[in-house]
């Protein structure tokens, strides 16, 4: 493959490699960082966003240079405490102190963790975790405070997970524990950046009074993840769909992977959809509360991202099989939408609902209310960009214009006039022309008034040469 | 708070033997169960469209001013529900052969009920009009349109009746008599024969599998009883507060769907589902639409495919349902998946859609003057009142 594959992808699939071009030129990066200026240990967090991260670390680090740092501490904070959390050689008598207290380790200067097992990917991270304790020390005690209060809350909500799991059945059962989970591990996470964008001023503090919407944010997006991953999740032997949902479609989950379930499974697949889809109008709901354009581009590329992938995953029975992903081109288009401003993101976000809501099926249990859910988010959309607006509407039955209708109407009139102009100036040229050359042909001895005669007799020809003539000429 | 002011009150109810009325007297009658409850309409009560049996029925044709007056005379209702008018079915709503008739009952029963009304110290009026005052006009879409717009007055003969009786309407709002007007978006629930039975039939017509334009295009579809719901809301409001008078509110169930998974939702109730799609461009439809038209003008039958009933499945038609949620504080009680159950769970139990040929101009020519007097006289009677000199 290599090379040669993508040439071949491609030069089939143009409009990928336009997107991925258009992206590599046009994409103006709001911020950038200057890594000349920057000291040894905001050097090492952002090598380590780069290691722990594949698709934050562009995004973080175009953020605005006031949210840069909190936003890249935040970040690896909880990827340190994903890490103790994920590794299943801690036993749980040292993992649940661990977890419960890894706040109090943030301004303990010099601490690190060597204890993970050597498999474990960001491991490296607990062992070089001093850089991060060193930034965190240096950011707005505001900051260091949100930080702090979000990374208790997982680091406990984490910790009842590993307790549950380790003395009963942790396995997803009802939708609402479905929803707690999700809150735990990417909720939270919306509610800590919601808080710090607002403390920087840089969102609408209003998002703070409605915190349904910065949940969904992070539900959404969670829930996708969740949706894409079930495969992958299942052989690791690990099942978040919960338990309230695929038992509708099928006895046990193992079925979902069978193909004589097929079906089934389609139907449970779209029921997961739908659930994750009832989030979409409050995600654009919170976007419209961003007041800075790194701090929306940072929100809005991953909630792109996931509807583009729940629009791949609807209805797609490959997520049952292997692991499937948006091509580079659509991501890269996504995230040109994503980067200019709300309407296009709404106008993307309105062509993927479209797209779902086409692959929707009568024979699905749930048509209905994934019809429903789309109108939904269309709906929406045309609440905060409407389409047609009341005023032009009642012109239009009054039948009065707009002005600038108005002005539209009148440079119309002006172009056609021009064009008039220029076409009576051709004619009278032509005449001109025509009636020089008729004086000439009528001065070197024309007879206008023998050719007007044979018209009207109707020779419309030149008489044909007779046999004699040919003769003659012979 | 609410329910004491309405308990002890006379309510009229006109077109109350038909889908709105009648929805709107059970509802009334389970909610507020002191009212005392006066049907009136041309038509006696049908079996489809089922009353309490608490409730006084008097035939009444409401194009009759003097009808209407006695009516009232008597009854002395504190709140009118004027919900008697014509909706031209699928095959007349384009053509203008019952315009006089539409008009007449729709816009000439309006005037007649609200001087009336004026005249015996009515209280409040709640007049059920359309959201076809402003959808009639089939010229543009109508993407989550909100009370701020304009109302077509050339548009198609029901659109521009509902039009011109709610302008009479929202003009008679005063101090003495609070009026206000719900504009329901197109309905089902049981008792419909319009919509769910129409969308049945093109089932045993092979229709199915046809999709005219984008299929894209939402629209709003109200159960009947959120409409009987907002009817007993906005009476409340006007008997209290009267925020709502003078005041026009779209209601609907707020839960656009898009016209074609409408259709789908029904067809798979009644275990249909298309077995292929063709599309259909709407400018091909329009062009047959139109042919279809010209056939009907030539052989003098009527069919289905029209210009108006293209530019109709393909209309884009929401509103939001804000004005109504604010001032009303009315929510769809009943969703979109029940209410369409329920509307084809009657239809099931009826066998198949029934064809209505009963003409909508001959309802009320066929009822002798005389048995119409017994019935008022009747009720005067009942309730121990002379009636005023006259018949």
């Amino acid at each position: 493959m290599g090379f040669i594959g993508n040439a071949i992808y491609y030069s089939f699939h143009p409009y990928q490699l336009r997107s991925i071009v258009q992206w590599k030129v046009w994409h103006n990066p709001p911020h950038e960082r200057n890594p000349a200026n920057e000291t040894q240990s905001e050097k090492d967090c952002f090598k380590f966003l780069d290691l722990t991260s594949r698709s934050f670390s562009a995004v973080i680090q175009e953020l605005h240079s006031e949210l840069l740092m909190p936003v890249c501490v935040f970040y690896l904070v909880l990827r340190g405490l994903d890490t103790i959390e994920d590794d299943t050689s801690i036993p749980l008598e040292t993992k649940e102190p661990l977890l419960r207290g890894f706040q109090d380790f943030l301004t303990q200067e010099g601490w690190n963790f060597t204890g993970n097992r050597k498999e474990e990917k960001d491991r490296e991270l607990l062992v070089q975790f001093p850089c991060v304790i060193t930034e965190f020390m240096k950011m707005k005690p505001a900051y260091q405070a949100i930080i702090k209060d979000i990374t208790a809350k997982m680091g406990n909500g984490m910790a009842d997970y590993c307790r549950k799991a380790e003395l009963s059945d942790a396995s997803v059962k009802t939708v609402e524990e479905y929803d707690e989970y999700c809150y735990y591990v990417a909720g939270l996470v919306g509610e800590g950046l919601t808080r710090l964008f607002v403390e920087a001023e840089l969102a609408n503090p209003a998002l703070l009074e409605r915190p349904h919407l910065q949940k969904s944010m992070g539900l959404f997006l969670q829930k996708t993840n969740i949706i894409r991953d079930v495969r992958e999740d299942n052989d690791d032997k690990r099942r978040f769909w919960p338990q309230e949902i695929w038992s509708k479609h099928v006895d046990n989950f193992e079925d979902l992977f069978k193909p004589e379930f097929k079906e089934a499974a389609l139907n449970c697949n779209s029921d997961m959809v739908l659930n994750a889809l009832e989030h979409a109008d409050e995600c654009l709901f919170y976007l419209a509360g961003l007041r800075e354009q790194s701090v929306f581009n940072f929100c809005a590329i991953p909630q792109s991202m996931a509807i583009a992938t729940l629009e791949l995953c609807f209805r797609n029975y490959d997520i049952f099989e292997r692991n499937i992903k948006i091509t580079k081109g659509d991501a890269c288009s996504l995230m040109f939408a994503s980067t200019q401003n709300l309407r296009v993101l709404c106008d993307r976000f309105r062509d993927l609902t479209r797209k779902i809501h086409k692959k929707n099926t009568p024979k699905d249990p749930n048509f209905l209310k994934i019809s429903m859910v789309c109108g939904k988010i269309e709906k929406f959309i045309e609440t905060i960009f409407p389409s047609q607006n009341a005023e032009d509407a009642n012109r239009r039955v009054q039948g009065v214009l707009s002005e600038e209708q108005q002005k539209r109407r009148e440079e119309d009139a002006e172009n056609k006039s021009d064009v008039y102009f220029m076409m009576a100036l051709m004619g009278c040229i032509v005449l001109f022309v025509a009636g020089t050359m008729m004086f000439f042909a009528w001065m070197m001895g024309a007879r206008f008034d023998l050719a007007f005669q044979e018209l009207l007799s109707g020779n419309f020809r030149p008489p044909a040469p007779s046999a004699s003539a040919i003769h003659e000429d012979l | 708070m609410a329910a004491d002011i309405l308990d002890s009150k006379k309510v009229l109810i006109s077109g109350g033997t038909g889908f709105v009325g009648s929805a709107t007297v059970r509802a009334l009658a389970a909610r507020h169960p002191g009212c005392a409850i006066t049907v009136i309409d041309r038509s006696p009560p049908r079996a489809e469209h089922a009353l309490p049996k608490t409730i006084q029925y008097m035939q009444v044709e409401v194009a009759s001013a003097e009808e209407v007056n006695r009516v009232l005379q008597i009854v002395k209702p504190n709140i009118i529900v004027h919900a008697a008018g014509i909706v031209p079915s699928v095959v007349d709503r384009f053509s203008r052969r019952l315009e006089r008739e539409v008009w007449r009952t729709n816009v000439e029963g309006t005037r007649n009920m609200l001087s009336a009304a004026l005249e015996n110290d009515v209280e409040a009026l709640v007049y059920t009009s359309s959201c076809c005052v402003v959808t009639d006009d089939l010229s543009m879409p109508y993407c989550n349109i909100d009370e701020e717009w304009p109302v077509s007055h050339t548009s198609l003969i029901y659109g521009e009746s509902k039009a011109a009786a709610e302008a009479l309407v929202l003009e008679a709002d005063s101090s003495q008599m609070a009026t206000c007007s719900l504009r329901p978006s197109v309905l089902c629930g049981e008792g419909d024969h319009q919509l769910v039975p129409t969308i049945h039939a093109c089932i045993a017509k092979y229709e199915t599998p046809f999709i005219i334009g984008d299929g894209q295009n939402l629209w709003d579809v109200t159960h009947v009883s959120n409409v009987a719901d907002a009817h007993i809301l906005a009476m409340e409001n006007l008997m209290t507060s009267r925020t709502a008078a003078g005041e026009a509110f779209f209601i609907q169930n707020n839960e656009p769907i898009t016209f074609r998974d409408f259709c789908l939702a029904i067809w798979s109730h009644f275990g249909h589902d298309p077995p292929f799609e063709i599309r259909i461009p709407e400018t091909l439809a329009y062009i047959a639409g139109f042919l279809c038209e010209m056939l009907t003008w030539v052989t003098g039958t009527s069919t289905t495919l029209s210009r108006g009933s293209v530019r109709d499945a393909c209309a884009v038609r929401y509103a939001s349902g804000e004005k109504a949620k604010v001032i009303l504080g009315y929510e769809a009680r009943i969703g979109m998946e029940d209410a369409i159950r329920l509307s084809c769970e009657v239809s099931k139990t009826e066998k198949g859609p029934k064809k209505k040929n009963r003409p909508l101009s001959c309802g009320y020519q066929n009822i002798r003057d005389g048995e119409l007097t017994i019935g008022i006289q009747e009720y005067a009677r009942r309730i121990g009142i002379v009636l005023p000199a006259g018949r």
